[in-house]
Parts: structure tokens; C-alpha cells; sequence
């Protein structure tokens, strides 16, 4: 096992290279929205705000489409997958720099993350019995079998975003070593498309795997108007 | 590679802070925009529904004036038909008795009319006649017609009433008993002592009589006696004749 290096020490936490890039990634989002967002008009919404409006509603309308009535619910935890992962993709384009999602320590947080929200959301949606009743269901012999899925759906999300981006990295790091300059571009837009469809692939995931923990209760209905308290 | 786990676990913590980040910058800005503009759209649409139902509801009321101004129009217009018949009915009544009266005026003025016009021409009819009558006796006068004349008023002296020589005596006694005879030609010595005589019987007084010749008379005589006069000529018959002519008209 390869340890990452450490760039500098915060009292006794080691940071690495992935969380200095992961911070710059939360600086620009967050001084971003903020700049995007101080002067939203009502009634005369510029072209910005139009775009950043529309992708708003695009990605509360995904979810609407998975689980009606919860885009509100989902919208900052999905969107906010779905962006950070699609920049932090993209961020290896960056000369000097690496996707902090080629990084195992990273995707392994945020399918921890997505595995701690189904269960979170489920537990709101339907109640703790209920919702833990589901994996004795339809047999509690099926238990271990639901346990082992909720594992290796996890696993499989850490490893396959990781997987791919690493991968990525270093089949362009390759076809750069061997063709040169000659396909910087295609590598570069295959780069792009990639990244964009591995982001969209975990945060839709993430997405159903919430929406089957949050129906997993047997009085839980999601086709029912408003959230659950 | 390894999974670093401080790495690890400042990813967790840096992914919460950045939905917590991006929940209070990015999305619940927007969502609150897009919240206020579905708000005044629905506002806008309440408003148009509102304006909507106030319009229907004006253009109802305005249906109904216009209907009860129909109504009232039609009352009116029936009330002053009846108003007009009755004023016409009065007002032909009224022409109908105006023109019977200028009716009956000008009846009564074409009946006045044709009598004065019917009367005129009666008194030309009687001059015409007067004067063809004239003419012929003018050509019929003569002495021997005067003589017969003379005879006939002594005899009509004669047969004169009692009251009307009464009157001529009184006039007679007035005129210091002076006699006036005016003949048409010259009478002969013995019809004056016949006529003197005459007189002086009838009116029983002896009258001093002069002697006159008009030959207006045509024939006959005219015996004035003060006030009054006793005729027998053509002239004076004749216009005796027209006088009762125009007065028998």
C-alpha cells in the first residue's frame, strides 16, 4: 500500500494534496454561488442567473423524477455530489494538479457518505423499525444477503468513481507519453466527457440507493404530496 | 493505494461543510427566487382570475341595465304611442270640427255670396228690364195714353181711402191749399177742369192748382201736395216697378 503524501502538518492531521485541492474546490464553489447569488432578481433575471436557475431546477426535476414530492429534500446533498464530483473530476485537466476523486480516501468518503444517507433518509421517510424490518424482508434469511449489498454497493461506488478517474488519468498520462503532443485534444475531451459521466453516473446512484432506503417502509409512499416530518 | 484516513475524514468533513456551504449560497437563494417568482406569477394569476371574474361580473351588470333600459325604452315608446294616438285622435277631432266650421263659413259666405250676386243681378235684371220698358213706353207715350191716364186717376181719386185723405187734407191745409200737377205733355183746358174738379170733391175745399210738364213722366200725371204726392205716370210706375223688384228680392 502506497501512502499519500503529506504536504504539511495541521496539529496532528497530515494534509494531504487531495485535501488542499478538495478546500480550493470549496473556496471557488462556495465563493462562486456566493458571488452568482448576491444579486438575484425576481423579476429581471440576467443571463446568469437564467443558466444558474435552469441547472437548479434540472437537477431538483432528476430528482423529482426518481422521488416526487423530495426534490427539496435531496436537492443539496444530490446536487451537491453531482457538482463537486463533476469538478473534482475535472480538476485533473488542471496542469500541476490531480482529480481528489483519483484519490480511494475520497471516494471511500463519499460512498461512506452516500451509505449514511440512505440510511438517513430512509429512518426519516419511513421510522427506524420499519425501516430496519426491510432486511428481514421478504425472509430474514435474506439479512445477511441485504447487508452484503448494502456493503458492496458501496464498495462499488468508492472503487468504480476512484477506478475510473485514476484509470483515466493515467491512460491520457500514457497516450500522451506515447503519441506525444499529437492528441492532446481527443484525450482532453474524452477526458471531459468522463469526467461529467462518472459524476452523473455516482450522484444518480447515490439517488436511488436514497430513494430505496426511503421506500423500503411498508407504509412509506413518496407518491404522497409534501415531506415526511 | 491506501486508503489515507485522515484524508478520509477531512473528505467527509469537507463534503458536509460544502452542502452546508452550497445549501446557503447557492441553493436556497435560488430556490427562494424561483419561490417568489412562482409567488407573484401566482399573485399575477390570482389577479388576472379576480379581474377575470369582476369583468364577467361588470359585463353581466351591464347586460342587465341594458336589458332593463330595453324594458324601460319599450315602456316609454308604448306610453308615448298611446300619448301620440290620443293626441292625434285630438287633434283630427279638433281639424274635423275646424273644418266643419270653415266649412259651414264658407257655406254660409258661397250662400251670401250667391244671394248678393243673385240679388245683383235681379236689380240689373230689373234696371235691363226698366229700361226696355222705359224705351217702350217711351215710344207707347203719348197724349191720348195721358188722357187715359187722367181718367184713371180721377177714378183711383176716387176710390182712395178715407185715412189717406185725411193725411192730404192736412197736408193740403198746411201748403196753403197750393197744388203742384206736373204732366208729361200739355193737358188740355177740360181734363184740368176734371182734375180741379176731382180734387176739389174729394178733398171737399177749393185747391189753388199750377201747372207742370216733365216729360220724365213719359205719360200720366204727379200731383204734389205738400209733403205728399199722388202718382199715375209710366215714370213713376216703372220705378215703383223696380223699387219692389229689388225690394221683393
Amino acid at each position: 500500500m502506497e501512502s499519500l503524501p503529506v504536504l504539511f502538518y495541521l496539529g496532528p492531521l497530515g494534509i494531504t494534496a487531495t485535501v488542499v485541492t478538495t478546500w480550493g474546490l470549496l473556496l471557488i464553489l462556495a465563493l462562486g454561488s456566493w458571488l452568482v447569488t448576491r444579486g438575484l432578481s425576481r423579476d429581471r433575471p440576467g443571463l446568469v442567473q437564467t443558466a444558474l436557475e435552469g441547472g437548479v431546477q434540472a437537477v431538483e426535476a432528476a430528482i423529482e423524477a426518481v422521488l416526487p414530492g423530495r426534490g427539496s429534500l435531496l436537492l443539496p446533498f444530490i446536487g451537491t455530489l453531482w457538482l463537486f464530483i463533476a469538478l473534482a473530476n475535472l480538476t485533473g485537466l488542471v496542469p500541476g494538479l490531480h482529480a481528489p476523486t483519483g484519490n480511494l480516501s475520497t471516494t471511500a468518503a463519499l460512498a461512506l457518505l452516500v451509505f449514511l444517507s440512505v440510511h438517513w433518509f430512509g429512518i426519516r421517510a419511513t421510522g427506524l423499525g420499519p425501516y430496519l424490518r426491510h432486511y428481514l424482508a421478504p425472509s430474514p434469511l435474506l439479512l445477511p444477503f441485504h447487508l452484503l449489498g448494502e456493503l458492496s454497493r458501496t464498495l462499488a461506488l468508492a472503487v468504480r468513481l476512484f477506478g475510473n478517474i485514476m484509470s483515466l488519468e493515467m491512460a491520457a498520462l500514457l497516450v500522451l507519453l506515447v503519441a506525444g503532443l499529437l492528441v492532446p485534444i481527443p484525450v482532453l475531451m474524452l477526458h471531459i466527457i468522463e469526467a461529467l459521466v462518472q459524476a452523473y453516473i455516482f450522484g444518480t446512484l447515490a439517488l436511488i440507493y436514497i430513494a430505496g432506503g426511503m421506500q423500503s417502509g411498508p407504509d412509506s409512499s413518496f407518491h404522497r404530496s409534501g415531506p415526511s416530518p | 493505494m491506501a486508503i489515507d484516513w485522515t484524508t478520509f475524514a477531512l473528505e467527509v468533513v469537507n463534503f458536509l461543510v460544502l452542502v452546508w456551504l452550497l445549501q446557503r449560497f447557492l441553493y436556497r437563494p435560488v430556490r427562494e427566487v424561483l419561490a417568489r417568482r412562482q409567488a407573484g406569477v401566482t399573485r399575477t394569476l390570482e389577479e388576472a382570475r379576480q379581474a377575470e371574474t369582476a369583468a364577467a361580473e361588470l359585463q353581466a351588470q351591464f347586460e342587465r341595465r341594458l336589458a332593463d333600459w330595453e324594458a324601460e325604452k319599450a315602456h316609454l315608446r308604448a306610453g308615448l304611442q298611446a300619448e301620440l294616438e290620443a293626441e292625434r285622435g285630438r287633434q283630427l277631432q279638433a281639424l274635423t270640427q275646424t273644418l266643419a266650421a270653415e266649412r259651414e263659413r264658407q257655406q254660409a259666405q258661397e250662400a251670401h255670396r250667391q244671394d248678393q250676386q243673385r240679388h245683383e243681378l235681379e236689380g240689373q235684371a230689373i234696371q235691363v228690364a226698366r229700361g226696355f220698358a222705359t224705351r217702350l213706353l217711351s215710344r207707347l207715350a203719348g197724349p191720348e195714353l195721358e188722357r187715359r191716364l187722367i181718367d184713371v186717376f180721377i177714378e183711383d181719386l176716387a176710390h182712395l181711402p178715407q185715412e189717406r185723405l185725411a193725411e192730404l187734407d192736412a197736408a193740403a191745409l198746411g201748403e196753403e191749399r197750393r197744388v203742384l200737377i206736373t204732366s208729361a205733355f200739355p193737358v188740355a183746358e177740360v181734363q184740368r177742369q176734371r182734375i180741379a174738379a176731382a180734387l176739389n170733391a174729394r178733398l171737399g175745399r177749393s185747391l189753388a192748382l199750377s201747372w207742370a210738364e216733365d216729360a220724365e213722366l213719359l205719360a200720366g200725371l204727379r200731383v204734389a201736395l205738400g209733403p205728399w204726392q199722388l202718382d199715375l205716370s209710366l215714370a213713376d210706375e216703372l220705378d215703383g216697378f223696380a223699387q219692389a223688384g229689388n225690394h221683393g228680392g
